[in-house]
């Protein structure tokens, strides 16, 4: 799931994921919407913009789906406001990135919430919890 | 008037109380009991207390007891029970219709022959202006670091969304041409964005740029969508340093530049390979380069036509006050974008002139390929 108020941002790493394969739910850019979409779908993973349309915050999404169980990747250019949502966020992502960076990183976090931590982080990825346990959402 | 026999313990007290009453830093004289035995003139005027009643006053009777403060007492007992001085103590003094002071008290027991009658000294030094002063350039620096943060977000969303336009762009292209170029302009894009993203991690105020970092992450990037599984071309940043952004800036713009050359035309019909970025500084001297092991330059130079990379490695290097280099390596090619500004051992100046009068001079390498 994608949670960005940049639609061209959106759009471009919608394709770059659905290009490598990936699944990707209708794109949101508020709260409510992302919330709901969550609700519907449970989808594995969420990359949640920190600023979102209006005046809707992502870490603010992003504890209400970690409630959920559905790990957050944070992404924004406000590195010290990603830094302030290690308990929400699984990692942060900052901006600008390149799309081959982020399908670089969902590939990681995925693979690492399946149980593998042969991977290798991708550049620019911060990942905030240490285990595989720790990434994998409550049973 | 007749000239009297002057005591000379008398004179020596007498200097002493006028050295205490004339000094412009507030002070006390007190007793061993903490009475004060002389105060200056200073004191006086900058506490409101009047000068006549001062002495014989207990300490933390002076004024309306403004004085009896526990960080105070607790002072003048570690100075009584043998600790010869606490240095910058910070109280704050209130007073009935004053504003609130913050005062820095120096005591110190006075070392002299008379151990029947300790005499300790208090100088104060009113910081409360100075304080304020530095509250306000602190939230000024908070603002500003606040306001920062604000720009780098919009440039970093702005950079975000002309890089998408450009990825986009390729994709939707049936040009090959048309896609390497766009994919290209990406790269330089995310060259400038991968600087931005650096700088926005770290601590507030260091404005240096580490390039190894940085050019590792360039390398990451270009690596990520120019080398496929199947190729096994390996890049590799050796040296580093730190650099004002505006130069790292420029030097990333050259790095891209040229692992991308080497990329698209050293290592053809999946030859494999190395590229290797290297920076050395020496003092205000540095040298960038990009070696790899490929194929080498064409023989055939004639038909060299300056593409937009040459330009764009040209200009910067013109920027930068760098000479352009090209040479072949063995194997491969050597590009080298070295800034001379001083000759360093004697007998070398001659290079640095010719290097400095050099610059901006022409530039080609695997150009007529493209």
């Amino acid at each position: 799931m994608i949670v960005e108020d940049e639609v061209l941002v959106a759009i471009t790493l919608r394709d770059e994921l659905e290009s490598a394969g990936y699944q990707v739910l209708d794109l949101t850019d508020r709260h409510a919407d992302a919330v709901a979409v969550a609700r519907e779908s449970a989808p594995d993973l969420a990359l949640v913009n920190i600023q979102l349309r209006g005046r809707d915050d992502g870490i603010e999404l992003a504890k209400q789906l970690k409630a959920l169980d559905i790990p957050v990747l944070l992404i924004s250019g406000q590195v010290s406001r990603a830094q302030s949502a290690k308990t929400v966020a699984i990692g942060s992502m900052p901006k600008p990135y390149s799309a081959l960076e982020m399908v670089a990183a969902v590939t990681y976090l995925l693979a690492r919430l399946g149980g593998k931590d042969s991977i290798v982080a991708p550049a620019g990825l911060e990942v905030f919890v240490s285990t595989t346990d720790d990434l994998a959402p409550a049973a | 008037m007749a000239n009297l026999p002057i005591d000379a313990e008398h004179a020596v007290v007498s200097l002493t109380m006028a050295v205490i009453h004339e000094s412009p830093t507030p002070l006390l004289l007190l007793d061993g009991e903490l009475g004060v035995v002389g105060a200056s003139v200073s004191f006086c005027d900058a506490f409101g207390i009047e000068s006549a009643t001062v002495k014989g006053c207990p300490l933390f009777e002076l004024g309306t007891g403004e004085w009896d403060v526990p960080a105070l007492r607790a002072l003048f007992s570690s100075v009584a029970s043998g600790t010869p001085q606490i240095a910058a103590l910070e109280i704050e003094l209130e007073r009935p219709d004053f504003e609130k002071r913050c005062l820095i008290i120096n005591a110190r027991q006075l070392a002299y022959h008379d151990i029947c009658h300790p005499r300790l000294l208090m100088a104060v030094a009113d910081v409360t202006d100075a304080r304020a002063n530095s509250r306000a350039k602190n939230s000024v620096i908070e603002h500003l670091g606040v306001r920062l943060e604000e720009v780098r977000h919009r440039v970093a969303n702005s950079l975000q969304i002309v890089a998408t336009l450009l990825l986009q762009a390729a994709r939707r292209t049936t040009s090959d041409e048309t896609r390497d170029n766009m994919n290209e302009a990406h790269h330089r894009v995310m060259s400038v964005a991968a600087l931005e993203r650096q700088l926005s991690a770290s601590p507030a105020g260091d404005e240096s740029v580490e390039l190894r970092t940085y050019f590792t992450n360039l390398c990451s990037n270009i690596s990520s969508s120019m080398v496929d599984d199947n190729d096994n071309v390996t890049l590799v940043v050796t040296g580093g340093g730190l650099v004002t952004p505006r130069v790292s800036i420029s030097l990333g713009l050259i790095v891209t530049e040229l692992v991308i050359n080497a990329l698209k035309y050293a290592f053809p019909d999946a030859r494999s390979g190395r590229i290797e970025i290297g920076y050395e500084a020496q003092g205000p001297n540095w040298t960038l380069s990009i070696r790899d092991d490929g194929v080498g330059m064409p023989n055939d130079r004639a038909d060299n036509r300056t593409g937009l990379g040459t330009n764009i490695v040209r200009a910067l290097a013109h920027q930068l006050q760098a000479t352009v280099d090209v040479a072949p390596g063995t194997p491969g090619t050597v590009v080298c974008i070295k800034h001379v500004k001083v000759a360093l051992v004697s007998g070398i100046k001659d290079e640095a002139t010719t290097a400095l009068a050099s610059v901006g001079g022409s530039v080609g390498w695997r150009s007529s390929r493209q």
